[in-house]
């Protein structure tokens, strides 16, 4: 909605304040009028933000135009006036404007000629709001602002998390005590230094720096373990992304640092309990094997056919639970990051030929056709040997276990960019839609008439997807029930990651 | 004469067990349930073989093993090693590591085949 426009005139004559306000107000224009000056500056200080437009004449009696001209100045410099010049002196009128009068109009004039000064003078106004408008604009702005910038400051400095940024060309701008506290590092060191010279973790800020030369919009966010500290009392998990400006440009790269500390520690214990408790119940159910051993190769004396079929099938029992505990004593080490210590390049090829090797027998006692076409290209990954032989081992011994008589089973080996790709293929059974998201759980086994004569721990692909998630890859599985199950396996290629 | 076998374990059952196995193929054998008995009966048994178990509390098996064949009298005695498997990945890699770090003649996974077992002492007693 347009503010309502008022004019004001400040004129001696009668008969010049009711001509004016006529002609203006007929254009929806308020109108004031003061018979002298002193009237006029009045009615100026008491409605400054009111009025739009000042009609001046300059010739009054007691105080002069000049002078009422001169204390509207002083009131308020932005003032609009419009002198009248009632004897159309070229000289007064200069000498108004000298004065900051905004423009002139002499008399005698027409009722057009006044209405398109004032017209013109109100669209200096106009500008003169939108101008003032805009001003108080840019000052909210920046009142909003800084505020933002504190709320956001407060909000850093309080959070439990560690948050870490670097501008464009690698130094750190901001961090928060909690950053400061996990890297062991005191503010003063951090910022305005280069994130290569501070002292961190050298996996972190090869991240950031990484993070930094990172090109396109897309969005990318590293996570990494570290461990801070010389005993590694500290372990942190770093999520690092770069900070892009409209234009897809890095501008710079943020870190949020959380402590996992108590998690790994956590974790550790489940894993030694684990242990310990694998390594109680190994003893008692191997002695319990072996007795049984002894006597159904009856070195106790002879036994009954009735006797033996039953110590064989308890001898089966314990046997499941020694393969259980073997898997979990497995897992338990993974988890604790002990299996895949000795990473080292490998041929892949190798290990699968291998694994071919060891399993043919098994694969032709039931007559299934185990195959592994010569790959065309033989990816070397960085990794530790005998859990890449325990991958292909579990998925190629699972294959052949799931596949009735007279099937195949197919292992491919391929390059895709950084990746090695290994496959597995059977014309298995195929695994329900509903056991497929669960397939890699621990102690999860798909329940059916097929698969209650297999015997199984449950464990040995969660202990597979734990030596792939150890080195990095992916695995995953396609399957239809009665139609075949495809797992496939993911590497990244051999670059040493210690170097 | 029988050959005399020691075997060596914590596990008095699975002493037991192995025992009635040797003695079914007419064996004769000595026990002793630690490994610093073991040491102790290599010594007084003249043992011909000694079945050694590799996880015991007061002296595991490869410490017992590397004194017997650091002792001139008693390193021509064989030793098989009883292991338990660790686990069922590692397979290779434990038994390279075993192979290299212990010096014993032979190893053998708990539990074991009666056959197997026998079959290894025989010839293992034949080198």
């Amino acid at each position: 909605m347009l503010d309502p426009v008022n004019i004001l005139v400040i004129d001696d004559e009668q008969i010049m304040r009711d001509g004016a306000s006529r002609i203006l107000s007929k254009d929806g224009w308020g109108v004031m009028t003061a018979t002298n000056g002193q009237q006029g500056l009045e009615v100026i200080r008491n409605r400054t933000q009111e009025i739009d437009v000042i009609l001046l004449d300059l010739m009054m009696p007691g105080m002069s135009g000049m002078e009422v001209l001169d204390h509207i100045q002083a009131i308020n410099p932005n003032l609009l006036v419009i002198v009248i010049t009632g004897y159309a002196t070229v000289e007064s009128a200069v000498e108004a404007m000298k004065k900051g009068a905004y423009d002139f109009i002499p008399k005698p004039f027409t009722p057009d000629q006044l209405r398109i000064v004032v017209r013109r003078a109100l669209e200096k106004r106009a500008l003169q709001k939108e101008a003032e408008f805009l001003r108080r604009e840019r000052e909210r702005s920046l009142r909003d602002i800084a505020t933002e910038k504190s709320k956001i400051k407060t909000i850093i400095h309080c959070m439990g998390d560690g948050v870490l940024v670097c501008d464009s060309e690698g130094y750190v701008v901001l961090t928060n005590p909690a950053a400061c506290r996990m890297l062991k590092l005191p503010e003063s060191c951090l910022i305005g230094n280069l994130i290569s010279q501070v002292n961190l973790d050298p996996e972190l800020s090869k991240t950031i720096e990484e993070s930094l030369k990172s090109v396109g919009l897309s969005y990318t966010s590293v996570s990494q373990e570290l461990t801070i500290g010389e005993s590694g009392e500290i372990f942190l998990r770093a999520h690092t992304a770069p900070v892009k400006d409209d234009q897809g440009e890095t501008i710079g790269a943020v870190t949020v640092l959380q402590d996992i500390s108590h998690l790994k520690e956590l974790d550790k214990m489940k894993s030694e309990f684990i242990a310990m408790v694998t390594h109680e119940l190994r003893a008692p159910i191997s002695a319990v094997e072996q007795q049984l051993s002894v006597i159904l190769n009856r070195m106790a004396g002879e036994i009954s056919e009735k006797q033996e079929k039953l110590l064989l099938r308890a001898k089966e029992r314990t046997k499941g639970l020694l393969a259980l505990i073997k898997d979990l004593l497995d897992l338990s080490k993974i988890e604790a990051g002990r299996m895949v210590q000795y990473k080292e390049p490998i041929s892949l090829q190798e290990v699968i030929q291998k694994v071919m090797d060891l399993m043919k027998a098994e694969a032709d006692h039931k007559k299934i056709d185990l195959q592994f076409p010569t790959p065309s290209q033989d990816p070397i990954v960085h990794a530790d040997r005998t859990s890449m032989e325990g991958i292909f081992t579990n998925l190629i011994s699972n294959a052949i276990k799931y596949t009735p008589e007279g099937g195949r089973v197919l292992v491919t080996l391929t390059e895709e960019g950084g990746f090695a790709k290994a496959t597995v293929s059977d014309t298995g059974i195929g695994i329900k839609k509903e056991d497929l998201p669960r397939i890699f759980d621990k102690f999860y086994r798909v329940k059916s008439t097929e698969t209650r004569q297999i015997v199984g721990t449950g464990l040995g692909l969660s202990i597979v997807k734990s030596i792939v998630d150890a080195h990095l890859g992916s695995i995953s599985v396609e399957s239809e029930e009665g139609g075949g199950t495809t797992f496939t396996v993911i590497l990244p290629k051999g670059v040493d990651q210690s170097s | 004469m029988a050959k005399k076998i020691l075997i060596v374990d914590d596990d008095p059952d699975l002493v037991e067990a192995v025992t009635m196995i040797l003695e079914s193929k007419n064996y004769d054998v000595a026990a002793a349930y630690g490994g610093i008995e073991g040491l102790q009966k290599a010594k007084t048994e003249n043992p011909d073989l000694i079945v050694l178990d590799v996880m015991m509390p007061d002296k595991d098996g490869y410490a017992v093993c590397k004194e017997l064949k650091a002792d001139p009298q008693l390193n021509r005695i064989p030793v098989l090693l009883l292991t338990a498997v660790v686990s069922k990945i590692p397979t290779t890699r434990y038994t390279q590591q075993m192979g290299m770090e212990t010096e014993a003649d032979d190893y053998i996974d708990k539990p074991v085949e009666p056959e197997v077992l026998v079959k290894r002492i025989e010839a293992l007693l034949s080198k």
